[in-house]
């Protein structure tokens, strides 16, 4: 291995991609699309606000007037909320809070005697032809099972209809009381609920967990899967482009296939760390805390980054891309087009997707068997290895064979990509088969008892 | 150092159920330009990415330098591929820093030599542009560049020539015969005799993966043309096929190829000839490559339609 050809082609790979405007664009606008998703979700949250037509049909004949006492006590500023949360709220809660009273309650009392039936029906056309936003029914019967029905073409406005449930909560509990003579005051002591704070405890001491650290591993988990799948990419693109051109024998004339791939490894992986870094920059220095105050109630949620979790991320960044990388370039080297090796991409893709399939029940449980064997298979290791050890500690002997076997995996494909490469880079012309590729890879030059040779097109 | 900087031995390549070189062996002296020639397809490619260790013979050895190929002999050649590229969004004085830098030339080095060729292939004004502003002739003169940045020892060309303008042609074969003086190796691989024929001291002709043809050129033409004369005549022309030993006299333009049998004393033929008619010029006839070419195809029994 020639060190010294090696960095002229990681220089030239990395120097090539950091002077392209794509690069510049790409980096500057990824954060700026961040922040306007998060943007436009707030702004979506407080939009979600507005007028609510819902029409009550009260077949109990007297809940309707407390129900609508309580929901206009609800969405009143200074009423309840505070009495009920005494402690500060949080960032998260607050601006919960504060789109719930955006919400104006229009409650309109309907007719329960008749048929109920047709009485829904009625409603039913009124509700599509929007005169109504939903309506409700309070039905004695279903009230004892514990049930209270709400009908509208949106059922997903979780935070609205949460408000609604709470409001007719609160009018059945006054009720109750009353039926069994207590003082009525005592409704509002029995409203308030405890709140679970966590603290995460670790080595260094105790902090309170206002979901930011939590937020902040999503933020890290997902940047390293596009990169694992951006670069790659790349890898993938750069090597069949050097087919393509025809350079590709110009260089081996030079430096060997081994050390050319590497260093086209290298210089990607290196253009993508340099992107960490520019992000890292403009967040921690300038502009990101602003940009998101413009945003009022998201300034805090900008999380702060524990140590650990960049020194992680760069240990499993760093395996798992090569690894990915090495995957991309085994699948470039045969074919001399984008299209052609678009099937066989599928195959890291998967992979790289496989661990977005399993990072809920890991978040759920970080400690429990899906996490600990996903953390250990080396395709989804970097991600899912990663992800666990910002949640919770993970013992020292599980990120010690996660990253063994990570390792292991790494240099087995490298070798392996690097087999089909050292061939396939000079093979134009027809698509080559499985068992040519096999052949490759079994492929020993020089001896004379060689089996068949690869073939050329 | 060895006189033979490029030994080729026995060396046999097979794709598939395709034969593409097959048994060949000759060597390359040094200081000479060697011609490995023959039609499209016949092994030539090859051949030579088998000496840059780019594909590996089946069989056979090669050795460069001396020793089968190795990093610091590959330093010292210069390789022009026939399937040649650049990577088009590259800068030209970039690109050719890059492929200094992967031939271990320094910075300075590198710098002082590509300036020289950027001026003298008038590519200064090109320097910052990209290689896909270039025309295709651009690029090839900067590909020649890229060839010879490292100053290498032997340089090995594939097509050399081909899609560049008469002035840079000429300007490129001056180097060739500069490097030659400089005791130099060239291989020099064409399909275009012409050039061959005026550049190379050496040839080997390839044709069907075989060796069908080797050695010095002007020794080949020597004895391809053994016996055979070249005539001008002043006024008509005399019948000279009655002389004794003469076995075929052929008007070419304007003049007349007089083949002798063998042992015919060319001293007593032109006395004999001079009593006939009036012999205004004289020598011994040298044959055109091809006709050295067509024969040998011929001899090895491969129909020229066939190959061509």
């Amino acid at each position: 291995m020639n060190w010294k050809k090696v960095l002229a082609v990681v220089r030239r790979e990395y120097v090539e991609r950091i002077r392209t405007k794509a690069f510049w664009i790409g980096t500057l606008i990824i954060p700026f699309l961040f922040i306007a998703l998060i943007g436009i979700q707030i702004a979506v949250a407080r939009k979600a606000g507005g007028e609510r037509r819902v029409a009550v049909v009260d077949r109990t004949g007297h809940l309707f007037a407390p129900l609508q006492a309580e929901i206009t006590r609800l969405t009143t500023p200074s009423a309840t909320e505070e009495r009920i949360r005494p402690a500060e709220p949080d960032e998260v809660e607050r601006s919960a809070s504060e789109y719930r009273r955006n919400i104006r309650w229009q409650l309109e009392n309907r007719p329960a005697s008749g048929d109920l039936e047709n009485v829904k029906e009625e409603l039913r056309k009124e509700v599509v032809a929007k005169k109504i936003h939903a309506y409700v029914v309070l039905d004695p019967a279903l009230l004892a099972k514990g049930r209270v029905e709400y009908y509208s073409t949106t059922v997903s406005e979780f935070s609205a209809m949460n408000q609604l449930e709470r409001a007719i909560n609160q009018v059945l509990l006054r009720e109750k009381i009353a039926a069994r003579g207590l003082p009525v005051d005592i409704a509002n002591d029995l409203e308030k609920r405890i709140d679970l704070r966590p603290f995460k405890v670790t080595a260094q001491g105790t902090a309170e967990e206002k979901g930011a650290g939590i937020v902040a591993a999503l933020v890290f988990f997902f940047l390293m899967y596009s990169t694992f799948f951006m670069y790659g990419y790349q890898v993938m693109r750069g090597v069949i482009e050097e087919k393509n051109n025809r350079i590709v024998e110009v260089i081996i004339a030079s430096v060997r296939p081994t050390e050319l791939m590497l260093g086209k490894i290298f210089g990607i992986g290196l253009v993508g760390l340099t992107q960490y870094l520019v992000w890292a920059l403009v967040a921690t220095n300038l502009s990101l805390p602003a940009i998101a105050g413009a945003f009022a109630s998201g300034s805090d949620m900008i999380p702060k980054v524990p140590a650990s979790l960049i020194g992680y991320f760069i240990l499993f960044f760093i395996c798992g891309y090569f690894m990915y990388a090495s995957i991309y370039t085994a699948i470039a080297a045969p074919f001399n087009t984008d299209q052609e090796a678009q099937q066989f991409a599928m195959i890291p893709m998967v992979m790289i997707i496989s661990s977005v399939a399993v990072y809920p029940a890991v978040l759920n449980n970080p400690s429990g068997g899906i996490a600990v064997v996903f953390s250990l298979l080396p395709f989804t290791a970097p991600l899912i290895m990663f992800l666990r050890t910002s949640l919770s500690p993970v013992p020292g002997w599980q990120i010690l064979v996660s990253i063994a076997l990570l390792a292991a995996t790494t240099v087995a494909l490298a070798w392996f990509a690097g087999r089909i490469y050292r061939i396939g880079i000079l093979m134009y012309g027809k698509k080559p088969t499985i068992p040519e590729i096999v052949r490759w890879v079994r492929y020993k030059p020089g001896k004379v008892s060689q089996p068949s040779a690869p073939t050329a097109a | 150092m060895t006189d033979y900087p490029i030994e080729i031995d026995r060396v046999s390549k097979v794709f598939g159920k395709f034969r593409a070189v097959d048994d060949l062996s000759f060597q390359v002296p040094r200081g000479t330009i060697f011609g490995l020639l023959g039609p499209n397809g016949a092994g030539k490619t090859t051949t030579i990415r088998m000496v840059m260790n780019i594909t590996a013979p089946d069989s056979g050895e090669i050795r460069v330098l001396g020793t089968p190929m190795q990093r610091a002999t590959q330093n010292r050649i210069g390789y022009l591929p026939e399937e040649r590229g650049l990577y088009r969004k590259m800068k030209v004085l970039d690109h050719l820093y890059f492929l200094a830098a992967i031939k271990e030339v320094d910075r300075e080095t590198a710098r002082n030599r590509i300036g020289e060729w950027l001026d003298r292939m008038e590519l200064r004004p090109w320097l910052h542009k990209k290689v896909d502003e270039l025309s295709k002739g651009m690029q090839q003169k900067v590909q020649f560049i890229a060839t010879i940045v490292h100053d290498p020892d032997i340089l090995i060309l594939d097509e050399v020539f081909s899609g560049l303008d008469p002035i840079n042609t000429a300007l490129i074969k001056e180097y060739l015969l500069d490097f030659r003086k400089r005791g130099k190796t060239i291989v020099f691989s064409t399909h275009v005799l012409e050039q061959a024929e005026k550049l190379c001291d050496e040839i080997c002709l390839l044709a069907r993966s075989k060796k069908i043809l080797e050695g010095n050129l002007k020794e080949l033409k020597r004895s391809h043309a053994a016996g055979q004369l070249r005539m001008s005549i002043a006024g008509s022309a005399p019948d000279l096929a009655t002389l004794a030993g003469v076995r075929s006299v052929t008007p070419v333009n304007g003049a007349f190829v007089v083949s002798l049998e063998s042992g015919t004393d060319r001293r007593d033929f032109l006395r004999r000839a001079l009593e006939l008619c009036e012999i205004t010029a004289f020598s011994d006839r040298e044959p055109e490559l091809e006709e050295i070419y067509l024969a040998a195809v011929q001899n090895a029994g491969i129909e020229t339609r066939q190959i061509e």
